[in-house]
């Protein structure tokens, strides 16, 4: 069942992309985005077939040289599996109308791309999951680049992206072959049963934790991520922050809790300070950042970096003897991962319709477009309010839990945990508070009060496929924030498929921890915040004056009537965050005053620029690519053209081999 | 039942304990005051007026007053005051009630944004800056309050408290009740943090998110600030001082006691947050991070004390 | 009643020790290390009371009225006599300063985890308090610039030796208290005339103006 449905759809994810190379123009956009949704419906049944328990697995010796491709799709391989197909259909659906103009390449590549994301959390051997993960790395570059005849921007944001991607990659690699040498086979079954010498296993580890979290966009491998989602075309963008970075969280809790079973306490805590540090370092830059796509990148950072605390802590759980928190910490960890998918795609959906009503991603620039655009406003507001982590959205479930795994780890777990932990309820806790003050910029500044500029002001609402496309994430959203219940025996089968142990949460309208004490509803929540409406509702009706709204002006304080040059914009609304997180942000200003020619006195211009770099980059990666540029320049001398040069080099390089093999045998 | 009476306990009683603080605040002044009545009187007046529609505002303007009365009421029946077991509890727990009321400030918030006027703007900016520094302090008291009661459910923390009266003396409690007391006067807009009665630009927060509403929309805005005080009030004094607050399955006598104790704790802790006002001076706006740092601290610092000082 | 005295003790030695971190007066400084020097003398009774010995408690008050009294005392009129009223600029800002005191709380409490394991009793389990504010009365040292802060967050270093001393031990003999105490006296007394002398030397004592003696 689970292979039929697994294999249907990434052939269905072929045919789509040949079939899009070779229709006509004119419905290109609809067969690809029909296809791969269709696909993407299918990854869906796969997962949950494969969470519910069909496990399932195949060799297939014939379709690659040497190792064959091994496949198997099991509760934890399903959930992401299903998170990928859910956001392949919004996005295939969104982009037969917002894709129109792309070149066959982008409708052709996109449903590989699905395919790939479908088949990595599959793969069952090392060699499966190394060339998935290339796939993926591949079909995304190309994505990426979609736009580059536009804009010289998307050139270097793929250069960043391609380093990056595979230096992650080189690490992964590097730590998979490591601990198949060790295992004497390459199927994950063998990795398993592998008694690997602590030395190696603790190489292994890190090597993956680094390669799969540059997948995820953690901190400070992250640099890729407000580079690359920014210039990706906006349904491309989806399925990079909803669906591929997923993949980096796939790969440590593979790898680490399951293939490597646990390990040293450290690892964990090191995981968990990754993901603390990207969860405040990005949402603290999402928070001052103005523009709307690189605003939602960071945020994934974020998020992305809540999941990996969480995952961090279901480690350190697993392997200091408290299973029970274990067991809640992944269950948190992973229903994010949902739940971030759900609000994240609806984000970058409604953004890339906002790009393609208005032209720009400028918040400065936007506002108003709560008249212009009412459909993807409203459906921006639901994935903002889910995204900032306020009952009734669907991440505030997933953080609920995420605290309740954290606050019960008591002393009894050791010193480690119990100074950790509350330093982890801080940074969530600051990090949620940052998630709203960002997000209530993003729908407060981009779409309400009046247009700042002529773009917006002309903007109209998105055709019906798009707005169809959005319309079903939201409504995932919606199922997710008010019936967390539905997705938990499939996280929890996912759970109990790497960690052992009694499932972590359980209920129908409550959620119910077990193990520790604590009980929430977001369903009734919603339904007690609905009734208090109709109350006040009511009560207004009994007292209040009944007249019709009179139009009125705004307070101008008599100065005549407001433009919108005076409204709040995203950089004076994040002026406060940025004063008060001065010494890490580093903002950086300048003034130049232009003097009147005839006086020094007098000044003809005043021009004030003021940018947020991202220190990290400037810290980390400036020297290092610096460092890099000189050792080429300095290579560069060996090539001075002459063809008798290159030639000895190659021979002087064949001698030397000779000889050192020579004394070595 | 609990939650009913909880419900009209606040509604009514919100507005007098505004109008108390004022009260205190002028004698303590020297002005003659205008009663506690006043708030009141102020809201039926504001509620008879025509409602307007300031140019180029929409849909979230108007919802957003509904919505933050909405989180108020919400809270109100959601956290402990009369009895421990409150109605909703095991549906919300204390995140979920400092979510609700973040909920209700966002909503603020953003009808602010939508008028697109400067003072709007300027509200909306700090409010939320100030919501986003607070979330730690509160999630990290929460913290110490539920290591000893093993569980967020305010229903377990009161009860703890309840049953064990001297613990509230211990440092833990301590600590946490000042990390509170501090939180509670960042959201409710209270000096140092910000000054209620202002209406100088520079200074205003809450003040300057509201400029546009009026009649309706502003009494029930006006109601809510009202109701959130006392709403936390209320919390502060079951979480720190829960004497005559009822158990589960008591009979009217022991919810009236209850009542009473609520009305009497309450007023207090108001009359004391009124008479602090009248010798502080309201802090600069970039101040206030330090104010909340140190309320962090302390909040941390009462995490570690229940690990040490148990 | 003896354990919640203990605690309350400790509480607030831990709290006036890193409010001092918190407030730029100087004279609020010097009056939160007089609270310091009581929660300490309050500590040292209630532990004497405890085990019944009136030698400990002689020593409890011979403590309080050292540094509740004397050297606040001293102090206050060192601030009386000079020019400088606040710490305006520290180092690390207030609020920085706040967050990293949050972290040496956290680490004194991790590594003193063996200490409290060798004999676990109400008293050893609040040696993280102790440590936390030499670690705090350091931090002060480091980036605090007036005079007046620094012979404060020198102070602070003291007492919590001290506290540590009181409770690990079952009391150290009154001969060494009393010779310790003198010691920080006399420290107390020198870093006073070196004030004087900078103030008349510079018309200030930001300690970083002492780089121009060097130079």
């Amino acid at each position: 069942m689970t292979g039929s449905l697994l294999a249907t759809a990434s052939g269905l994810c072929v045919v789509t992309a040949a079939a899009a190379l070779f229709v006509p123009d004119r419905i290109r956009a609809l067969v690809a985005g029909l296809g791969t949704a269709a696909a993407g419906g299918f990854g869906v049944a796969a997962g949950v077939a494969a969470a519910l328990g069909g496990r399932w697995s195949v060799w297939l010796p014939e379709l690659l040289p040497l190792a064959g491709v091994r496949l198997s799709l099991d509760a934890l391989g399903g959930v992401f599996v299903a998170v990928t197909g859910g956001v392949a259909v919004c996005t295939a659906l969104y982009a037969i109308g917002y894709a129109r103009e792309h070149g066959r390449v982008v409708h052709g590549v996109l449903p590989l791309f699905v395919a790939s994301l479908l088949l990595v959390p599959a793969a069952a051997s090392v060699s499966t999951l190394l060339v998935a993960w290339e796939l993926m790395a591949l079909t995304s570059l190309l994505l990426v680049l979609a736009e580059h005849a536009h804009r010289p921007e998307v050139g270097k944001a793929g250069v960043w992206y391609a380093v990056m991607t595979h230096l992650g990659f080189a690490a992964v690699l590097a730590g998979l072959a490591l601990f198949a040498a060790h295992a004497g086979g390459e199927s994950f079954d063998q990795l398993r049963a592998a008694q690997l010498p602590p030395a190696a296993r603790n190489v292994v580890f890190l090597a993956t934790l680094i390669g799969f979290a540059s997948k995820a966009g953690i901190v400070p491998l992250h640099v890729w991520l407000p580079r690359a989602h920014p210039e990706a075309p906006s349904h491309v963008s989806a399925l990079m922050s909803a669906a591929m970075v997923n993949m980096g969280v796939y790969g440590i809790v593979r790898v680490g809790l399951d293939l490597l079973g646990g390990g040293a306490p450290w690892w964990w805590l090191v995981t968990l300070a990754a993901g603390a540090l990207s969860a405040l370092y990005g949402i603290l830059q999402a928070a001052v950042s103005s523009d709307m796509k690189r605003l939602l990148g960071y945020s994934t950072t974020e998020n992305m970096g809540l999941v990996l605390l969480g995952v961090g802590a279901a480690g350190f759980f697993a392997v200091s003897a408290t299973p029970v928190l274990a067991a809640l910490a992944l269950t948190a960890a992973l229903l994010h991962v949902v739940n971030h998918a759900g609000f994240k795609t609806l984000l970058f959906l409604a953004a890339g319709s906002v790009l393609r009503a208005t032209g720009v991603r400028d918040l400065d620039a936007l506002g108003g477009l709560r008249t212009r655009m009412p459909s993807t406003t409203v459906l921006f507001a639901v994935g903002a309010l889910c995204a900032s982590a306020l009952p009734p959205g669907n991440a505030f479930v997933s953080e609920w839990l995420l605290l309740q795994s954290l606050i019960h780890a008591l002393p009894a777990s050791g010193v480690a945990g119990a100074v950790t932990m509350p330093l982890a309820v801080g940074v969530i806790a600051l990090s949620a508070g940052l998630a709203v003050a960002t997000f209530v910029k993003a729908f407060g500044v981009g779409f309400l009060a009046r247009p700042r500029g002529g773009q917006a002001e002309r903007a109209t609402e998105s055709p019906a496929t798009m707005v169809s496309g959005m319309a079903v994430a939201a409504l995932c959203c919606a199922v997710l924030a008010l019936a967390p219940t539905v997705v938990l025996p499939a996280l929890t089968a996912a759970v109990s498929a790497v960690l052992a142990g009694p499932p972590a949460v359980s209920g129908q309208v409550r959620l119910q921890l077990n193990g520790v004490i604590g009980t929430i509803s977001p369903l009734l929540i919603a339904i007690a915040l609905g009734a208090a409406v109709a109350l006040l509702l009511g009560a207004l009706r009994l007292v209040a004056n009944q007249r019709a709204r009179r139009r009125a002006r705004l307070w101008d304080c008599g100065a005549g009537p407001m433009t919108p040059r005076m409204e709040y914009t995203a950089t004076s609304f994040a002026e406060p965050l940025q004063r008060v997180f001065d010494d890490v942000l580093a903002p950086e200003s300048d003034v130049d005053v232009t003097p009147v020619k005839e006086s020094a006195y007098l000044v003809e211009r005043v021009r004030f620029q003021s940018r947020i770099p991202d220190r990290i980059e400037h810290r980390l990666y400036r020297p290092v690519l610096a460092a890099t540029a000189a050792l080429g320049r300095s290579a560069r001398k060996l090539a001075n053209g002459s063809v008798h040069h290159y030639l000895a080099y190659g021979f002087a390089a064949l001698t030397g081999a000779l000889i050192i093999l020579a004394v070595l045998r | 039942m609990t939650a009913l009476i909880q419900v009209i306990l606040v509604v009514a009683g919100a507005p007098l304990l505004v109008g108390m603080m004022r009260q205190i605040r002028a004698r303590l002044e020297g002005r003659a005051g205008a009663g506690m009545g006043q708030p009141w009187r102020d809201l039926r007046k504001l509620a008879r007026k025509q409602p307007i529609a300031p140019e180029g505002t929409g849909w979230v303007f108007r919802l957003a007053p509904l919505l933050l009365a909405a989180t108020a009421v919400v809270a109100a029946a959601a956290v402990p005051l009369v009895a421990t077991d409150a109605p909703l509890d095991g549906v919300s727990d204390l995140f979920a009630v400092v979510a609700l009321l973040a909920l209700g400030s966002v909503a603020l918030a953003l009808g602010g944004l939508d008028t697109g006027t400067a003072f709007g703007g300027m509200g909306a900016s700090r409010e939320v800056t100030i919501l986003a520094l607070v979330e730690p302090t509160i999630l990290v008291s929460v913290f110490a309050l539920s290591v000893r009661a093993g569980s967020t459910n305010l229903a377990a923390i009161v009860g703890s408290v309840a049953e064990n009266p001297w613990a509230v003396l211990s440092p833990v409690s301590l600590l946490a009740a000042a990390a509170l007391a501090i939180v509670t006067i960042a959201e409710t807009g209270r000096i140092p943090v910000d000054n209620p009665s202002t209406h100088l630009e520079l200074t205003m927060i809450h003040e300057a998110m509201v400029l546009e509403y009026a009649g309706p929309d502003l009494a029930l805005i006006e109601w809510a600030s009202a109701a959130r005080l006392s709403v936390l009030l209320g919390l502060l004094a079951s979480l720190f001082t829960p004497w005559g607050i009822a158990g589960a399955d008591v009979g009217p006598l022991a919810l009236l006691v209850a009542c009473l104790a609520l009305v009497v704790k309450v007023a207090v802790l108001g009359a004391l947050l009124a008479a602090g006002e009248v010798f502080m001076a309201k802090l600069r706006l970039f101040r206030v991070p330090e104010l909340l740092a140190g309320s962090f601290l302390m909040a941390l610092l009462a995490v570690a004390a229940s690990f040490f000082l148990p | 009643m003896y354990v919640l005295l203990l605690d309350l003790a400790c509480g607030a030695f831990l709290l006036a020790g890193v409010m001092v971190l918190w407030r730029r007066a100087l004279s609020a400084i010097v009056w939160l290390f007089a609270l310091q020097g009581l929660a300490l003398a309050v500590l040292v009774v209630v532990l004497g009371l405890h085990q019944g010995e009136l030698e400990l408690i002689a020593v409890g008050a011979g403590v309080g009225a050292l540094r509740a009294g004397l050297l606040p005392y001293l102090m206050r009129r060192a601030l009386a006599a000079g020019g400088e009223r606040r710490e305006t600029q520290p180092l690390v800002n207030v609020a920085t300063s706040l967050l990293v005191a949050a972290v040496l709380a956290m680490l004194a409490y991790a590594v003193s985890q063996p200490l409290v394991r060798l004999a676990p009793s109400p008293a050893t389990q609040a040696v993280p308090v102790a440590l936390t504010v030499l670690l705090v009365g350091f931090f002060v040292l480091v980036t605090r610039r007036r005079a007046l802060s620094q012979v404060v967050g020198f102070l602070l270093i003291d007492n919590a030796v001290t506290a540590t001393a009181f409770l690990t031990t079952n009391g150290v003999p009154l001969v060494v208290e009393l010779g310790v105490s003198l010691d920080v006296l006399l420290a107390v007394l020198v870093l006073q005339v070196l004030t004087t002398r900078m103030r008349a030397a510079f018309g200030g004592t930001d300690l970083d103006e002492l780089r121009e003696l060097h130079d």
